[in-house]
Formats: C-alpha cells, sequence, structure tokens
C-alpha cells in the first residue's frame, strides 16, 4: 500500500502545504490591519495576563504571514510546519479552555474575536478546523519533501530513506 | 526547482536568503509601524472635556461628586453600538443635562480605520461643544464596517447640520488633529480589557451583560441602582 502511494507522497505534501500555509497566511493578513481587534481577541480568552495579551495580539498576525508564506513556498518546510501545528496546538488548547470555562467569545482565528452573544460561539467547528491543520503540520514534518518547494532535494533523499 | 544545485552539497542560500527577506520584510513593512502606532503619546494633543485620568474619555459633569458615574465604551461603526444608543441615548443625554450623573465616553476603534476617523472626528466635534450631537448623528448615519462611507467631506457636510461650520473644525477633520488622542484612548481601553462593544461601567463596574444593554428599564435599574 505504502509503495502504491509513494510517488503521490511530494503531492500530498504540496497539497498540506498549499492548505496549511493559505490558512495560516490568510489568518495574518485579515488581522494584521486591525492590531486593537486583534489584541482585543486575545484578551478575550482570558489566559494571559493583559499587557502579555495585547503584546501578543500585536505580533501574532505578521507571525501568521510569516510562517504561512514560507510554506506556500516552501521554505524551511519542516521548520515552518513544525511552527505552524505549534501555533495551532496552542489555539486548540486556547479555544479548548475558553469552552470548558463557558466563556462566549469568538475564536478571533480570522479577524472578529471578542465577546459574542451566549449560543453563537463555534468551538466545536474552531477545535476540529485546528486538529485538522495539526494533521496536515504533522504530516509535512514527517514528509517534508513536496512538491513545487524551494527546499533542497536533500530533504526528498532523507524522507524516502525513512520511508524505505 | 527554482534554485540551483549547489554541486558541493552545501548550505541552500537561495531558501535561507528568502527566509532571511520574508522575516524582515514582515517585521519591517507590518510589525514595527503597528508597534509604533500603538504607542501611548502622552503628549498628544487632547480635544475639549478630556479627561487624561479617566482613560482619556470625553467627559460630562466631571465636577459633580454623589452621582453615579456612567462610563460607556463605544465604535461608531459597531452596529450594537447604534442599538444600545438607540435604547439609552436620549436617557444618558437627560441624565447629563440635569446634572444626575458623571458620563464618560470612549471612542474606540478596532473596527478599523473609518472608526479612526469618526474617533478623530468626534473630538473635534467636542472642541466646538458639539460631541454628544455629533456622536448622534454619527450613529443615525452609519454605514456598513469601512465601506470608505465616512471621509473627511462626508463628515464635515454631516457637521454642518448641527450648525458647526468652523474652519478650525475643517481643519481638525482633515488633519486628523487627534489621531495620536484616538490611540490613547484606544491603549485604554485595552489595558482595562475591553473586549465588545458597548461595554458600560457603572462606578466602575460593568453593568450586566445579560439584563443592563437590551432593555431601558434594565439600564435604569444599573443606573439606579449604583
Amino acid at each position: 500500500m505504502k509503495e502504491k502511494l509513494l510517488p503521490l507522497q511530494p503531492w500530498f505534501g504540496l497539497v498540506a502545504r498549499l492548505i496549511l500555509g493559505g490558512v495560516l497566511f490568510a489568518a495574518g493578513f485579515l488581522k494584521v490591519g486591525t492590531p486593537d481587534k486583534s489584541q482585543m481577541a486575545v484578551r478575550a480568552y482570558e489566559m494571559l495576563p493583559i499587557p502579555i495579551a495585547n503584546f501578543l495580539g500585536l505580533i501574532l498576525p505578521p507571525i501568521e504571514i510569516v510562517i504561512g508564506a514560507l510554506l506556500i513556498v516552501g521554505a524551511l518546510t519542516r521548520v515552518m510546519a513544525a511552527l505552524g501545528g505549534f501555533t495551532m496546538f496552542v489555539f486548540i488548547i486556547a479555544i479548548a479552555q475558553a469552552w470548558a470555562r463557558g466563556l462566549n467569545i469568538d475564536c478571533g482565528c480570522f479577524g472578529g474575536g471578542g465577546a459574542v452573544a451566549p449560543g453563537e460561539t463555534k468551538y466545536l467547528q474552531e477545535i476540529l478546523r485546528d486538529i485538522g491543520l495539526v494533521f496536515l503540520a504533522a504530516y509535512l514534518i514527517r514528509y517534508p519533501s513536496t512538491k513545487f518547494s524551494l527546499d533542497k532535494n536533500q530533504n526528498r533523499k532523507s524522507s524516502q530513506e525513512e520511508v524505505a | 526547482m527554482v534554485q540551483q544545485k549547489n554541486p558541493k552539497g552545501g548550505k541552500d542560500n537561495f531558501t535561507r536568503n528568502l527566509v532571511i527577506a520574508v522575516v524582515l520584510g514582515v517585521v519591517l513593512i507590518m510589525l514595527v509601524p503597528t508597534l509604533l502606532s500603538k504607542q501611548t503619546n502622552s503628549d498628544a494633543a487632547i480635544p475639549s472635556n478630556v479627561s487624561v485620568e479617566d482613560g482619556y474619555g470625553v467627559v460630562f459633569n466631571k465636577e459633580l461628586q454623589d452621582v453615579p458615574f456612567i462610563e460607556i465604551y463605544e465604535d461608531f461603526q459597531c452596529p450594537a453600538c447604534q442599538r444600545f444608543e438607540g435604547i439609552i441615548g436620549e436617557y444618558v443625554e437627560d441624565l447629563i443635562n440635569t446634572k444626575k450623573a458623571k458620563v464618560a465616553y470612549h471612542p474606540l476603534s478596532f473596527l478599523g480605520p473609518e472608526s479612526q476617523i469618526a474617533a478623530n472626528a468626534a473630538g473635534c466635534a467636542a472642541d466646538q461643544g458639539k460631541f454628544i450631537q455629533f456622536h448622534k448623528l454619527l450613529y443615525a448615519n452609519q454605514p456598513s464596517e469601512n465601506s470608505g462611507a465616512w471621509n473627511s467631506s462626508y463628515l464635515t457636510t454631516l457637521s454642518l447640520g448641527l450648525g458647526i461650520t468652523s474652519k478650525d473644525y475643517d481643519k481638525c477633520i482633515t488633519t486628523s488633529k487627534y489621531k495620536d488622542w484616538v490611540v490613547n484612548v484606544a491603549n485604554e481601553g485595552a489595558k482595562r480589557n475591553i473586549n465588545s462593544t458597548p461595554t458600560v461601567f457603572i462606578n466602575g463596574k460593568e453593568i450586566d451583560r445579560t439584563t443592563g444593554y437590551n432593555s431601558l428599564a434594565g439600564f435604569m435599574l444599573a443606573v439606579s441602582k449604583a
């Protein structure tokens, strides 16, 4: 089974890269122009001291843009996938704790964010989406060699060795 | 493959340089300007009636003691704020005119550029002694978010209806005279953990989300309990 799928592996990698990178890039891009809102979205999770939450709200969108852009072009795929997967993992924890504590907030993932009316939360969808993205990141960490990537071929060689 | 093969199998300089360029580019183009624009400037020009110690809010009846202190955090572009103004606006205005409450308005601008334009203009209107009237007028003419409707010429024209014809006023709007003040208001709101608009504090305590915002009766009850 694995043998059959082997030639397709870099193509799966390409799809994973474009989805994970595209989501991160879009998320960052949609938030970077409204720093007040982005700060508000982070504060609304009530996890961090307010000054730290405000700082994170400012730096998170540019970080997402960097990781997203580099994943899209396929530069340092493995490192960026690890970073992207880590941010998604942190988002899952943040959303889950908000859910568990009964907060009524929007995740603020693509802009928006802050308090919403009870019953308007979408925690399950948000968590499922982020879990899917973590899996894509994990795939890219395991098989970082992908089609149309700027990374050198050495990755491909090593990943093929791993498979074999 | 875009990059050239390096026969010696050394470092991949192209990718390394690209990563550095992307990181630097994003930091310089996005992060640094954002961080700079979010600095509180204590030398900022502030409109009339603004009280620095009350979080840079526009304050009415500042001198009154022993009355409820109502603090309203709003964003002129926010539809919920428009609804809220429709419910409690007249009542709060009445409280101000009859000296039954001290009221601070904090025009936040988290919804984006046109919120900043509107907040700056509200500061200019405060200088003309027309803050509340202008505030009402903005909500009465609220477009959809950042649609481009709220620009300088629109707002100055709108203000003619309030009898504001001053050249200084127009200049105040076109030059964004109070843009640093708008940032300061936003920063104070952020420090105070304002996570949605409208948010209302009475005597330093937020009113009940489920009862205080949706009906005049609920709001009046919150004021009378204070």
